[in-house]
Formats: structure tokens, sequence, C-alpha cells
């Protein structure tokens, strides 16, 4: 457990909120600048921290600290540095510190500065974690937070079009490529029994031989190959120069892009020797190398030309892993440090150029060297080293690069055309730094020479420190610690020996010559270059990337607006769909319900009243479907829900026959009620098409549920789980004679407590719909309706008797209903409905407003507020004497109370008079919301909801 | 008796929408009682989770100490209450943004607390209700109050309301008719009693009928497609903090029922039954994905973005080994916290727009002058794709470590075409809010609904994601629960035994 690794990490991601901090505060480029100077000495800690390793490590050393994060999934949060790890983990915090010393500088003017520096610094963190992560879980979680702080930095000028959808491009490609990565990281975690990179190394030969090794490969290789913009994925790397040249300069050449090479690096000991795996990132890389090598002859756009050039290097880097070889692995990690220097020199330089003479067109640029002298010094030194001469480290990279290429490797034929393809890409190359310098700093001076003026000597002094550097590595006389470190981490990447050295004259060898060969060849190249950019052409494999990345976001929006076109809003359609489906679940499942034939037993007794019964409800139903005349057809609803009533009573079910009723008329007076509100139009009259298409499911949905019922009915256990309990136990333990209104009201009485909520619940529904269709309407327009009574005309003052007659009766009724409720047919449900039919009398004779003014009690939500407490209350109760919510329990009886027979003051007396108030609350309510109002007006014209 | 812990967090919110009733002229009491019993509620779950989690058994309750199974059963395990203390706190994030919501749909309703209580109450009801008819009780309550809330939103909220009640009431009815099978074949609808009943004898005619009603009644719930038309329309017409639990935790019905009764009801139908979640799971991640790029508005776009969420979760359902299972139950989790914050944030972004419209024309550029909660939507996007370390991670991660285990490539490369959609939709939604120049018309006005709600739940996410170990845990506690329902079969008896 070394904690000490933590410190790294800390010290950048103390930067986040340090550089966000200063938000607002940063009013001038004075500001700026001391901030980005001040924010660097961070990363510098972290320098000096992870150089403290250097000893450790180079003697063979690997300090891990492993924290557990996810015991239960076996995962940890894992860091450990060996050479690899520390090689990068110093280029990621060495560079950006430099980067963000010139950042400060950079965006100077640049109100949004902060937020730029602390993504900056979100983004060194999530680097950091990766080249240090000791397990595939924790580099997963820093490789996602490198794209997304790439994604915020690429659009850091937000309101450019152009930024913002390379951003999204960036996101995209790479984002896929994670997705791929996490399924490969799953795979290999399953195959292995572990996330932990010494598990893996241990399993290394079970990887290889694993049954799905190629599936494995493929997607690890897909994922770095995104993040490392290889061929064909590279396609939004140069797209991501959109991002201000120190993000560019830091991930877009330096640090991120190389997280896919140094993850292959990291897989190779486990994943690598195999010919899939020569072969995939050979051909990859080495295609890779070409393309970037030659696009970047063609473009002006300084920072263009070096994204280019940096495509190229990924490939040279990715072709190197590829190999076997020790010299492979020493060429890489050689090569990585060379770029990673010149590269990140380059891009700050061509950022001076671009903020010093306000452009990067090469076409505009020229002749600079005059304006901005130490910038030249810099560029050309870079640029040396970037085309390969001695004696700079970009010579040493070239020179084992090549030497790697004439080492013999599996497959004699590409050995040929590796030798080949690395001069002829290193001839392009030194044509494209040639060209660098030569157009911007040399030459004939160009339109944007005149404003040109130098730099601040820190902002050039940050890329002068990495173009130093290549120059003094490459000087040195033999730096043998420096090449212990370099063959430490070549070693962790090879998984075997690695001999680095770094002396730049290794005496005439076969790599020299063809070095030579490759600089003259670069050399004409530079001199015929307007040649060679005629060599374009549409349709080249350079453009498949973007071609494809085009095509598939547009076949997914189109497919998408498909989808959105399915959605029409139509309900019969959805409804239709819905019962297909569920037709098709049935006959999935072999679960048509087929009534298998019973005997039948002729009519039972007193079956012709049932017959008449069951005869008159569907008619009425036939007929309510067929009347025109809506009142009617309310008027035949009613009927059937009559006839209905009837046959339960014969069941015998007078209580639920009792409720029927009552429910019955409530209904036909609330159908009754809205009619007057209903628009009036023409009649819809629907083609005969249209009906079928309504009546084949409705048919069909009605067998099912007839074939369902009488199935039920046929086979239905007359033995029943629970029916014996509630016969044995209603009058024993609930004191009801009945045993429905102890299931209703004891058994089973939190299920009536829902009930009256769900009623309450559309009481308050209706009120708030009409009323929301009430609001923004003249207010004298609702008063004045709501004068009259219910049809309009004034009533007599017989009605108004009748009115003043039934109210208290229906207040008695329900009274009688409550205290006897619990032995007599009916309860508190009926009660409720009883009385919300005397104040709906009152509502038709005397009109909305005086019966408000009347009826004082009769306030919709306090009722139903009250109901529901009581209910509650009445259920709690119980529990202070000890016992369990909503229990049985006579007051009545522990308080001593002299009640008549019959009679018990209980938690049942109380919870029927919570009812009946919960359903008269909500029963007023939709009767004054239904006869309050002027009727609605017609229908508006539906929003398009798409 | 600790048994009432398992009713507490419904009956909590029920006897709230009662008070917050008699309160309705009393507008800032009313809102504060209700978001203080919400948050009652909350502690009340999370109390209960503690409980089963500390002492390793169920806690039941059997509601008036009427015996199982002729009483109502109450049954809480870890996957009940894991789900509980989910629609708990995103429930109590709704009510604290509904408390200070300027929206007329909320401010201007005396009814809406008390209708945003009882669906709370109804929802956590459904989970802990161990009886297959109180079920449907509850489903009734979440429809009817879910309804009216949306149908009072003025706009599209009436006709999206309707066609949800609608539809609802079909797959309602689909429940009703699953009970009365059950009740026909084995005489008995408490699930713990059931499924012993049917493991001992899943022959019994009718039995498959009730599977198949009841496998419908969980697709609608939960938005399966092809049952799924409804929910665009109605959580993107709901007003904000109502289709913020819509579209989060109301959902997670369907799912939760899967979950549950999946186990229990597998005797009925195993092979059939597992190959149409997936099938469905599946087309729910197609058809919600890509409509959810399709579509130019941003509620709607969250909602169709649900569907294919929840088609994640049908997908581990359907692999249905322990690991999958505790796979969907962490993505049921996150999915819930993470949604309801992105619904409130683009409900606020809405508030602020010309005409409260959460269409993308109408919110172009309007969060130039809030960073901060576009930092939150990003947030958001980002946890619905599943990137580290926010909690989404987590759930895909051991979706992909199960599909792994289990070779499912195919399923895996849709997963994983998923998480890439859901970054398009979601960061081309970001970039036109926050990031595209508003280029003419009015700008936003200053203001609006809070972002705290959301910032809360956001919170969640990051902490759910860094902190993961005790939700890992307790996903793989609740995946052994729904794969041993014996532990629920034979419940301890009430503690205070009958009278």
């Amino acid at each position: 457990m070394d904690w000490g690794l933590l410190l790294p990490l800390i010290l950048c991601a103390a930067g986040v909120p340090l550089a966000a901090a200063l938000g607002a505060d940063l009013r001038s480029a004075r500001a700026v600048r001391i901030a980005g100077a001040a924010l660097a000495l961070l990363p510098l800690a972290a320098v000096v921290a992870l150089a403290a390793r250097l000893p450790e490590v180079v003697s063979g050393g690997a300090p891990s600290l492993v924290l557990p994060w996810m015991p239960s999934a076996g995962l940890a949060f894992s860091l450990q540095v060996d050479g690899l790890g520390l090689l990068f983990a110093l280029l990621v915090t060495g560079i950006g510190a430099l980067v963000v010393l010139y950042s400060g500088f950079y965006l100077d003017h640049d109100p949004a500065a902060p937020r730029f520096l602390a993504t900056l610094m979100a983004f060194m963190t999530s680097m950091l974690g990766l080249v240090m992560a000791g397990d595939l879980f924790t580099l997963f979680v820093f490789w996602e937070g490198t794209g997304i702080a790439s994604f915020l930095l690429i659009a850091h000028r937000r309101d450019d079009p152009a930024a913002r959808r390379a951003a999204l491009k960036a996101l995209l490609v790479t984002g896929a490529g994670g997705a791929a990565l996490l399924a490969g990281f799953a795979l290999l975690a399953h195959a292995a029994g572990g996330t932990a990179f010494d598990a893996l190394r241990a399993a290394g030969d079970g990887l290889r031989d694993h049954r799905l090794y190629p599936v494995m490969l493929g997607l690890v290789a897909a994922g770095a190959f995104s993040k490392s913009a290889q061929f064909p994925l590279h396609t939004w790397l140069p797209d991501a120069m959109a991002a201000p040249t120190p993000a560019s300069a830091y991930l877009h050449s330096a640090t991120m892009v190389k997280a896919g090479i140094y993850l292959m690096a990291r897989l190779n000991p486990m994943l690598g020797g195999t010919e899939t795996w020569f072969w995939l990132l050979s051909l990859t890389g080495f295609a890779t190398m070409l393309l970037g090598a030659y696009r970047g002859l063609r473009r002006n756009d300084l920072k263009a030309v070096l994204a280019y050039s940096t495509v190229g290097q990924l490939g040279v880097l990715m072709m190197l892993i590829g190999q076997d070889t020790a010299i492979a692995f020493k060429a890489m990690v050689i090569g990585v440090l060379a770029h990673a220097l010149y590269k990140s020199s380059l891009f700050m330089a061509a950022g001076i150029v671009d903020h010093g003479a306000g452009t990067r067109d090469l076409r505009r640029l020229g002749g600079l060297r005059r304006a901005m002298p130490a910038t030249f010094v810099v560029a050309l030194i870079a640029a040396l080293s970037m085309a390969g001469l001695p004696p700079l480290a970009g010579f040493l990279a070239k020179e084992t690069l090549i030497a790697t290429a004439v080492h013999p490797s599996d497959s004699r034929a590409f050995d040929l055309a590796m030798t080949a393809g690395t001069v002829l890409a290193g001839a392009l190359v030194l044509a494209q730094a040639a060209t660098v310098i030569h157009r911007t700093f040399l030459g004939r001076a160009g339109s944007a020479a005149s404003r040109a003026h130098e730099a601040p000597a820190l902002m050039v002094f940050a890329p002068a420190i990495p173009a130093a550097a290549s120059l003094v590595f490459a000087l040195l006389p033999e730096p043998a610690g420096l090449a212990a470190f370099l063959a430490q981490a070549a070693e962790a990447a090879h998984g075997a020996t690695v001999k680095v050295s770094l002396a730049v004259w290794a005496g005439l060898s076969p790599p020299l010559l063809l070095g030579g060969v490759a600089m003259s060849l670069g050399v004409a190249v530079f001199l015929h270059r307007r040649r060679a950019r005629d060599l374009e052409g549409g349709g080249a494999p350079w453009t498949w990337g973007d071609r494809a990345y085009e095509v598939v976001l547009r076949g997914v929006d189109a497919a998408a607006a498909a989808m959105v076109r399915v959605q029409d809003g139509r309900l019969r359609r959805y409804l239709v769909v819905m019962l297909a489906a569920l037709g098709g679940l049935l006959v999935l499942f072999g679960a048509v319900p087929l009534p298998e034939a019973t005997p039948g037993g002729g009519v039972p007794p007193g079956g012709w009243v049932r017959v008449f019964a069951a005869l008159v409800a569907l008619g009425a139903a036939l007929a309510s479907a067929r009347l025109r005349d809506d009142l009617l057809a309310v008027l035949a609803l009613a009927a059937s829900g009559l006839s209905v009533a009837l046959y339960i009573a014969l069941e015998p079910a007078v209580d639920v026959a009792l409720v029927q009723v009552v429910v019955d008329i409530l209904t036909t007076v609330v159908l009754v009620l809205a009619l007057r509100r209903l628009p009036r139009g023409p009649a819809h009259e629907p083609r005969v098409p249209e009906r079928l298409r309504g009546a084949v499911p409705a048919i069909a949905a009605g067998v099912v549920m007839a074939a369902v019922a009488y199935a039920a009915l046929s086979s239905r256990p007359r033995e029943s789980v629970v029916t014996p309990f509630y016969e044995a136990n209603a009058v024993a333990r609930t004191g009801a004679s009945d045993v429905v209104g102890a299931i209703v009201v004891d058994f089973r009485g939190y299920d009536t407590l829902i009930e009256i909520t769900v009623f309450a619940a559309a009481g308050l529904g209706v009120a708030m719909l009409l009323g929301a269709a009430r609001r923004g309407r003249p207010a004298g327009e609702a008063r004045a309706a709501a004068t009259v009574g219910v049809a309009g005309p004034r009533t007599s003052p017989f009605l108004h008797l009748l009115a003043w007659v039934v109210l208290p009766l229906a207040l008695m009724m329900a009274a009688t209903r409550i205290l006897y409720g619990h032995d007599q047919p009916g309860d508190g449900f009926t009660a409720g409905v009883t009385v919300s039919l005397g104040v709906a009398l009152w509502h038709a004779v005397f009109g909305l407003a005086a019966t408000r003014r009347r009826l004082r009690w009769a306030r919709p939500r306090a009722l139903i507020g009250a109901g529901l407490v009581l209910a509650m209350a009445g259920a709690a109760a119980p529990v202070l004497a000890g016992q369990a919510f909503f229990s049985p329990f006579d007051f009545g009886h522990a308080v001593g109370l002299p009640l008549p027979p019959g009679v018990h003051f209980g938690t049942a007396m109380v919870f029927e008079l919570a009812i009946c108030l919960t359903v008269l609350g909500s029963a007023v309510h939709g009767l004054e919301s239904l006869g309050g109002a002027a009727p609605l007006p017609a229908a508006g014209k539906k929003e398009d909801a798409r | 008796m600790n048994g009432h812990l398992a009713i507490l967090p419904f009956l909590l919110p029920l006897a709230g929408s009662g008070v917050t009733l008699l309160l309705a002229r009393r507008r800032a009491l009313q809102g504060a009682v209700a978001l203080g019993l919400l948050l009652a509620g909350l502690l009340s779950s999370a109390a209960l989770l503690r409980e089963i989690w500390e002492t390793g058994r169920p806690v039941v309750f059997q509601m008036g100490a009427w015996p199982a199974p002729h009483g109502i059963t109450f049954a809480a395990d870890l996957l009940s209450a894991t789900f509980a203390t989910l629609a708990g706190a995103v429930f109590a994030a709704g009510g604290l943004y509904a408390w200070g919501s300027r929206d007329d749909a909320v401010r201007a309703q005396p009814a809406f607390f008390p209708l945003f209580l009882m669906l709370a109450a109804g929802l956590s009801g459904a989970f802990l209700s161990g009886d297959l008819f109180h079920l449907f009780v509850c489903t009734e309550l979440i429809v009817i109050s879910g309804a009216a809330l949306t149908a009072a939103s003025g706009g599209a909220g009436p006709e999206a309301a309707f066609k949800y009640f609608y539809i609802s009431l079909v797959a309602g009815l689909g429940l009703l008719i699953a009970c009365g099978a059950f009740y026909a074949a084995y005489g008995t609808l408490n699930l713990a009693d059931l499924a012993a009943r049917i493991a001992a004898r899943p022959e019994q005619p009718l039995a498959a009928v009730a599977a198949v009603f009841l496998l419908v009644y969980a697709l609608g719930k939960c938005a399966g497609v092809p049952f799924h038309f409804w929910q665009p329309d109605f959580h993107a017409a709901a007003s904000t903090p109502v289709s913020a639990m819509l579209s989060s935790v109301i959902v997670k019905l369907g799912v939760y029922v899967l979950l549950r009764c999946g186990g229990l009801f597998l005797p009925l139908a195993g092979g059939p039954f597992r190959a149409v979640v997936l099938a469905v799971g599946v087309a729910g991640v197609a058809v919600g994905s890509l409509g959810a790029i399709g579509t130019r508005h941003a509620k709607r776009m969250l909602a169709y973005s649900t569907l294919a969420q929840v088609g994640l979760m049908l997908v581990a359902i359907a692999w249905g080994s322990h690991g999958a299972l505790a796979a969907a139950v962490v993505l049921a989790v996150n999915h819930a916290l993470v949604k309801s914050a992105l619904l409130m944030i683009a409900g606020a972004m809405a508030g602020r727009a010309p005409g409260h419209s959460a269409a993308f024309d109408a919110l172009r550029g309007l969060g130039a002058a809030l960073p901060a909660a576009g930092a939150l939507f990003l947030l958001g996007g980002l946890a619905l794709a599943g990137v580290p370390p926010m909690n989404g991670f987590i759930g895909k991660w051991l979706l992909f470590r199960s599909g792994a285990g289990e070779e499912r490539f195919l399923v895996l490369a849709l997963l994983a075409a998923a998480g890439g959609l859901s970054l398009v939709y979601t960061v081309r939604a970001y970039q036109l809010v926050w990031w595209t120049p508003r280029g003419g018309g009015s700008g936003a006005s200053p203001a609006g609904d809070s972002f705290a709600a959301p910032a809360l739940l956001v919170a969640a996410c990051v902490a759910l994601g860094v902190f993961a170990e005790p939700l890992l845990r307790l996903a793989d506690g609740a995946a052994a629960d729904i794969l041993r329902p014996d532990a629920l079969v034979r419940p301890p008896p009430p503690p205070g035994g009958a009278p």
C-alpha cells in the first residue's frame, strides 16, 4: 500500500476547483497569466513527486496502491507505477505544467479562461490516472474521463458551430470505441478472473488461447484505435483542431491520443505475441502511418499539418507494438518520448504564431523569422527533431524505427513493405517539417507578417523546454540513467528484457543508410511538394472514416424520424396493437382458454328472472351503443346497470346490488350533467372499413374475455383458501353478520381505504380538469351560467319543497347505514352516494350558487380531507392500544358506553363514516364542476405533440 | 411492533393527502406539510431497509392482524424496500421541486399536493404489497392520481391523460383478470401463498392465462414495446414535478412486478417468459433510443429515453442470472434518480422559455445564463449513457460482466449501441440548449423553478457512482431475494398475532 502514489493525482485534481474558483475574478489579462503560471506549479509538483520514484522504478520496482472500491463486484481502485507508466506519467505532468503555463498567456483575453484551465486540470488528472492505473476498471474510469474533458476542451469556443460539431464527433467516435473497450474489458475480466494487470499477466497464455481471444482483442483494439486515431477511426482528430491550441498541443498530440498506444503497450504482455495481434496492429499502424505522412503535406492550416503528422506518428507507434521484438519496443519508447517533445513544442509554437500573426493559414504566413525570432528558433529545433535529423531525439526515434523495420519478423513480405513504408513515411514527414518551417518563418513575408509580434518570454519558454530537451537528451554522452529508465519502460511493454542505448552515432549500419535515403527523398519531396499535392482524388481511403461517420449519423437520424412518425397519437391504433400483442402472447404461452364442456344443469331456481335481467342488461347495453340521441343512450345505459343490479340481487348479494343501484343512479346524473357541456357538431358517420377495423379487435377481445370468464366459472376449485376463514370469523371476530361487509370493512378494509382514495382522486381530478378548462374565460360568463339550475329554466316551488324534504331523508338514511352498516346490507359507500344524490337534487333545483350558499357543509375538499384523515385516525387508534394498524377495535365496549344492540361504536363505524364523507366530498366535487360552469368551447385544435 | 415499519412508507403520504386537502386554502403550509410527510415517508422506508439489512429477514405486516393469506399482507424484503426507498427519495425531491415551482399547473391547483401524495402512497404501497389484489388497488390509485395531475397541466395534458387513462384501464384490467384467473386456479391472492401453490401445481387451468395477463399488465406499466405508445405523450405532457415522477419511479412499477413475479411465476412459463421479455427489452432499446434522437422536444426526448433504459432492465431481467438481476436493480435505481433530475432540469429550463415550452426551438441557447444547470444536465446525461464515475456506469458494467460471462454478444452489442445513442441525444440537447447562441427571440426569463431538487438528485447519482458498494450489496441481496422467493413464501407469523 503505497499511499504516496495518490499524491500526483491529488495535486492535479486540486487544480480543478482552484481554477474554477478563480471564476469571474480574473478581470485582466495579467491576472489570467499569473493564474496560469501559479496553476502550473501543481503539475510541476506532481513531476517532482513522480521523479522521486525514478530510482525505485529503474531498479525494477513497481509501487502499487489498491483501495477497495466495490469489493462485492470484485472491483478496486488500483494504482501501479512501473517503467511504462512512469514514462507516460512524467510526460503527462511535465508537458502538462508547460501547457498550463502557456494557456495563461494564450487565453489571457478570454473571459472563459478559468473554465478552460479547470477542464485542462481535470483532463490532466484523468490522463495521469489512466497511465497510473493498476487494473482495467480503474483505467477505464479515467479513460472515459479524458474523453469527456476532451469534448469540453474542443468546444471551448461554444458559439462556433464547427467546434461544437467537432466536439460531438470526437465524443461519439471515442465514446463508441469506449463502449467496445468496456465490452472487451468485461470479456477479459471474465476470462482472466480479475481485472488487475497482475492477474491478467498471470493469465497471459490462458488469454491468448482463449476461445474468445479474437473477440476480446478486436474489442480492445477498437477502443484503442478510436482513441489513438488509427485509420479509419482517425477521422475525429483533424476536426478536433478546433480546440484552442494549448488543448491541441496537450491532448491531441502529446497525451490523450497516446492513451490507445499506452493501452496496447500495456496489454502486449497479456494479449500480444500472436499472429492476429501482429497483423491487426501492424497493418492498421502501417496504413495510419502512410495516411498521416501523406495527408499532412497538403494542408494549408498549420495545425492541420501537425495533426496529420501526429496521426502518422501514432500509426508508427501502433505498428511497433505489433512487432514481437525487443528493438521494436525500444523504438516505441523512444518514439513516444521524442514525439511528445517535438510535437508539443511545435503545437505551442503554432499557437504563438496564431496569437501573434492572427492566423494559422500557411497561405497568409511566411517570413516571420524577423518578427518572431525566438519562436522561430524553438520551432526550428522541434521541426528538425520531427524531420529526424541528428543530433536530435527525433533522429534516434527514426533510426530505431528503421532498425526495427529491417529486423526480421514473422513475415518476410511485411518486412520489405515495412522498410519501404518507414523510409517513405520518414521522407514525407521530413517534407512536412520543412514545409512548416519554410512556409511560416522563411520565404517571402505573407500578408499576416506585418502585424506579427513576438510573444512574452514566458510564453516562448513553454515550447522551448521540450525543444531543448529533444536536443539535450541526444547530445548527452550516453545518458545511462535515461537509457535504463527507457529500458524499464520498454520491458514493461515487451514483457522481456530490452536493451536501450541512446548513442547518436552507432556506426555505419543499414538503418543509418536507409535514414539517409529517407532524408534525400524527403528533400526531393519538399522541393516538388506542389506536384506531390496534386495526387489528390475524391473517394480516397482517408475519407472513409469521415463518410462512415456522416452516413451512420444520418442513418440514425432517418431511422429516428421514422420512429417518431410511428407515434402518431391515434389511441385506437395504439389499442389495437396492444390487443394484438396480448393475443399473440396468449397463443405463444399456449394459454388460449378453451372451456371444457360442463354438464348443463338446466335453469336454476328463480332462473327465469335471471334470464330476464340478463336479456334487459344486454338489450339496453346494445341500445345505448346504437341510439343516436345522447340522453336516451345514457338512460339505456342506466337501465342496463339496473338490470345487472337485479341479477346481482338474485345471487343473492344484496349488499353489492345496493351499491350497484346507487352508483348507477349517480353515474346517470353525472352523465346527464356532462351531456350539457359536450360540444355539439355534425355526427361522425364511420364508414364500413373503419367500423370493421374497430369491430374485429373488439369482438376478438370480447370472445377472449368470455372464454376466460367461462373457463374460470367452469373450472374453479370450489374449495377457496380464504372463504371458509371469512365465513367462520365474520361474526366472531368482526361483529359483522354480513360476510361481504366484513371483507370490505375488516378483512380487506385497507383495500377499501385505497379505493375511496381513488374515488377522491377522481373527484379532485375532474374538478382540476374542468377548472383548467374554465380558466382563461371571462369570469362573468361562468357566473351567469352558474346561477341557474341544471336545465336552465327556473324551477317550481314544488320542486323546491321536494329538495328540502329529500336531503334530510337522505342524511337520515346515511346515518342508519353507517350505524347499522356492519349488520345490515349497506355501508358507508352507499351512505355517501345517497347523500350526494340528495345534494345533486339541490344542484338541479337551485343551481350551483344557491346550493353552495345554503349547504355550507358540502365543501368538497374539506369533506374528502376530513374523510381521509378520519379513516387514517380510526385505523391508527388500535395502535395506541397496542394492536396492529387497522385491527377491529370496539371503543364503545372498551369505554363501557351503553349502546343499543346492533350498534357498535368501533373502528368499523368510524371507517364507514370516513368512507361516507370521502365519497360525498368527491361526488359533490364532480357535481359542482360539471353543473357549475358554462359548456365547454368546441374542441380546440390538437396540439402537434411531436 | 416493528411490522408497522413496513406500512409507514405509504401510510404517511396517504395521511398527508387528507391533511393537505384540509389545508387547501393555506398554500404555503400545505406545501410544507406535503414536503415534510414525503421526507418522513423517505425516512421510514430507509429505516425499513436498514432493519431488513441488519436482521437479514423480511419485515412482514398483516393489515388489521388478519393472518395470511386471509388479510392483506405487506412484505418488505430487500427488493421491495429498495424500490420503496427509491420511490421515497424521488418523490421527496419531486415534492421539493413542486414546493418552489412557479408553474400554474402546480401553484394554482389546491389539489396538486394531495394528488401528488396519493401518487406517492400508491406507488410505495404497490412496492410493499404482498398481495396481488392490493397491487391492483394501488395501481388504480397511481393511474387515477397520475392522470388527474397530468390532465390539469393544460396544453396537451388532457388528451395525453385520456390516452394514458384508457390504456392503463386496459393494463389494469389485465391485472384484474390475472387476479381473477389466479384466484380461480389457486384460491388465493397472497403472493407468497400463490407462489407456493403454483410451484406445487403449475398445470392448473387458467394459470397460464393469468400469467399472460400479469405479463401484459407489467409490460404496460413499464411501457414495454408494444405497450408503450401512451408513454411519450403522457410523460411529456405532465407538469414537470409530475413527469419527473412518472418517467422515473412510476414506470419502475412494471419493472418491479417483473422482478418480483418473474421469479414467482417462472414455473408457469419459463421459456417463453424470458424470450418475450428479452424481445420486448431489445425493442424498447431500439424504439426509445431512436425516438429520443428523433424528437424535437426536451421532455419528450427524456420520455423516449426512459423506454430505452427500461428496455435495458428488461434485458437484464430476461437473462435472469444473479448478476443480471442485480444489474437490473442497480439500473433501476440509477435511472430513477437520473431521469427525475433531467426532467426537472428540462422543466425548469422550459419554465424560463417563452411560452413555457420545452420544445428545442424554444430552449435553444437558453442556458447561456445558467451554466450550472448545464453542468447538472451534462452530468445527468453522462450518467444516463453510463459514463464513469457516474452511477449509470456501475449498472452498465454489471450488465456487461454478466453478458460477457454468458457470451451474449448480440445483446452486448445492442447495449453498447444504446449507450452511444444516449450520448448522441443527451449531448446534442446539451449543446443546443447551453452552447448554441440564442439567435433572436427573447432571452431566458430570469426567474424560474429552482435547480435545488435536481442538484440533489445528481449529487446522489455521483455519490452512488463513487461510493457504489452499498448499492451493489443491496442489489446483490435483492437479486438473491428474487431468486429465492420462498423467503416470502412462509412469512413469519404477525408479531401481534390474531386478537
